[in-house]
């Protein structure tokens, strides 16, 4: 029962009302095939041809050899070492200082507030702010951190000029940009308590560590397993801030596996080798998700 | 022997006064009520006697001993909250076993308490669970051993059978009775319903705004209430306050009612008395007539009926007051709604209150008063 104005054809099929949730969708869906899916896809496949991107000649078929020469790659070995060393200590850095300013942040006091907006800030910003801002305060000459040392030693200090200190010089920034983000877990499990618990044990007669184990730890322990799987997640793809203050310098002492594929993709122009090591790192990331999502299932099974 | 002393407490939150000087005292051993309406300060007393509340004014002494400056822990006193406060990531074992925990005892005697605890309470079978598993009444029960478990001197008890349904209520009630028998501790109960501290209380204080408004043992409290609140708070269904105006004529003062004209000469205070004042009559006290109609009383139409039972509550409507009156069931089957009806009042009982004040007007027959 067709209205004689009604367009007819295909773009009367194309218009009828049960699709038209699926042509409102299609831009976006069109955009993210090209813009994402597409190239993911091409770079998949480029990860079993022989091919540099920054030559003419027509790529071969390779197989699985480039997965075979980044997995007996040292180099690709001591730079997974060194994502594990900043990924290892920033997490665990972040969750100290995100615990302890969760604690004071859970009572209200005067400026509460102003002072949380003000903690919560790093996270905000954009990475390479924070690169730059940390750059420059990590500065020999005019930075913030060698003018402080040098009231003390009377030298300027450098701490991106020996490999150790660089390393406690990215954990520093990441841990700084990221703390407010597991505070605000911690701090959402610590207001999750009910007070009168509080009192029981009081009551009882439980000391402060005590009420801590059987009562606050059991609120938030799984919202702390989130916090590190996904700080593990995020910083295990650490790539922005690294390549910023010290572009993976000294040496390659700060350069993280996901600095190394740039250079490998950019610099070197290996490109089969980046896209098979790019894709052996989702691989990390999609059991690191699963892990995760784990655990926001558990979570939500509790509450 | 007085073993909790509660002298002029003074708390306030903000603007709002919720104890204004509130003093009682409960004996050792003995079973003590706080009765009153909800936001009538009960919780807020039991929480400044546990601690948990900074007091504004007022001492706290229990066993001879000022505890007022003293931290919760200091006390020694256990409580049982309205919600329980389970800990709810702790089996009912592990609960059961908090209070001991800092005590640090060794383990064999921990459970050796817990099992005794249990087993008279009779939740021995739902130890390992977690307190989300157990029901209503286990939950209660488990709240019950965990603050009896350290056997302490003094038990506060705020509204614990709130959320609870009326069948466990009961049960309750009685369990809470026999426990107090057999441990023979001082116990202090908040309730808002008349019915438990009737029940369970040696003596009751019924609260109002943060004060005492009267002390006594519940006969007392029921026979001779202070005042009009009092009348209204203890004995269920409440005593009908009906307003009122003393006057004289030649034999004597004279209560006139909307829908009667009474003897006022058993009240001392009426001959001289010239304020509007409520008469305050218990529903029991008021019986149909058979036949002539001899004492005092008047006439009435039967407004509406509640059976309850054993026994049914009538709304009676004499002019334009309601009245209500309690008859055994089997005699109330003869009433019909619109029914009229000719009922005789038994004065004994009867009070007279100031309506200003709501203070009790002293009755001749009670000289002690």
């Amino acid at each position: 029962m067709s209205h004689p104005t009604e367009p007819q054809g295909f773009v009367g099929w194309l218009l009828s009302p049960e699709r038209r949730g699926a042509l409102l969708v299609a831009p976006a869906i069109f955009v993210l095939f090209v813009m994402n899916i597409f190239p993911l896809m091409w770079s998949f496949g480029l990860s079993f041809f022989n091919y540099r991107a920054n030559r003419l000649t027509v790529p071969s078929f390779r197989g699985l050899y480039y997965y075979e020469r980044v997995l007996t790659d040292p180099v690709v070995w001591e730079r997974f070492q060194t994502t594990a060393i900043i990924v290892g200590s920033s997490v665990l850095l972040q969750l100290i200082v995100g615990f302890l300013l969760a604690l004071l942040f859970e009572r209200a006091f005067p400026g509460r507030r102003i002072l949380l907006m003000l903690v919560l800030t790093p996270m905000m910003l954009s990475f390479v702010a924070v690169g730059v801002f940390f750059k420059l305060f990590y500065e020999p000459t005019f930075g913030l951190l060698s003018q402080f040392v040098s009231v003390f030693t009377g030298e300027p200090y450098a701490i991106l000029a020996t490999p150790t200190s660089a390393l406690i010089g990215i954990v520093v920034a990441d841990a700084w940009m990221w703390s407010p983000f597991v505070m605000l877990l911690v701090l959402a499990g610590l207001v999750s308590v009910p007070k009168y618990l509080y009192e029981a044990a009081e009551i009882d007669r439980a000391s402060w560590w005590r009420r801590f184990r059987t009562i606050t730890f059991p609120y938030i322990k799984s919202l702390l397993l989130l916090a590190v799987l996904f700080r593990t997640i995020e910083t295990f793809k650490l790539f922005d801030i690294v390549y910023l203050i010290t572009e993976g310098g000294p040496g390659s002492s700060t350069e993280t596996i996901a600095v190394y594929v740039y250079r490998l993709a950019f610099q070197f122009f290996r490109t089969s080798q980046a896209s098979a090591l790019a894709y052996i790192l989702l691989f990390v990331v999609i059991v690191l998700t699963n892990l995760y999502l784990y655990g926001v299932q558990r979570r939500s099974q509790e509450l | 022997m007085t073993a909790l002393e509660v002298e002029g407490i003074v708390k306030r939150f903000g603007d709002v006064t919720a104890l204004d000087g509130l003093s009682f005292e409960a004996g050792a051993g003995e079973f003590f009520c706080l009765l009153g309406p909800s936001a009538a300060g009960k919780t807020t007393a039991l929480r400044a006697i546990a601690g948990l509340e900074r007091l504004d004014a007022g001492r706290v002494r229990f066993g001879g001993r000022d505890v007022t400056d003293d931290p919760v822990q200091g006390r020694g006193f256990a409580m049982i909250f309205q919600t329980f406060a389970l800990y709810p990531h702790l089996t009912a074992f592990e609960n059961l076993a908090y209070p001991l925990r800092e005590e640090k005892r060794p383990a064999d005697e921990v459970a050796r308490r817990v099992d005794e605890i249990a087993e008279m309470l009779r939740i021995s079978h739902a130890l390992g669970r977690k307190p989300n598993t157990l029901s209503g009444g286990e939950q209660q029960r488990v709240a019950i051993g965990r603050a009896l478990i350290r056997r302490p001197g003094l038990l506060l008890l705020d509204e614990p059978l709130t959320n609870l349904d009326a069948k466990l209520r009961h049960d309750t009630r009685a369990e809470f009775k026999r426990l107090h028998r057999e441990l023979g501790m001082t116990m202090v109960y908040a309730t808002p319903d008349q019915l438990e501290a009737l029940t369970m209380a040696e003596r009751l204080a019924v609260l109002r705004d943060g004060r005492i408004v009267q002390t006594g043992t519940p006969e007392e409290l029921y026979a001779t209430p202070g005042d009009s609140f009092v009348a209204t708070m203890v004995g269920a269904p409440p005593m009908n306050l009906i307003p009122g105006e003393i006057s004289r004529n030649g034999s004597g003062p004279v209560l006139s009612l909307p829908f009667a004209e009474l003897d006022a000469g058993r009240w001392r205070g009426a001959a001289t008395a010239t304020e509007p004042v409520l008469f305050g009559i218990r529903p029991h006290d008021i019986a149909p007539v058979n036949g002539e109609r001899r004492g005092p009383g008047f006439s009435a139409t039967v407004h509406l009926t509640e059976p309850l039972g054993d026994v049914t509550v009538i709304d009676l409507q004499a002019s334009d007051s309601l009245v209500k009156m309690v008859l055994p069931e089997h005699e109330a089957l003869a009433y019909r709604v619109g029914d009229k009806v000719d009922v005789e009042i038994s004065m004994e009982d009867t009070h007279l209150f100031f309506r200003e004040t709501g203070v009790l007007i002293p009755s001749v027959e009670r000289p002690d008063q």
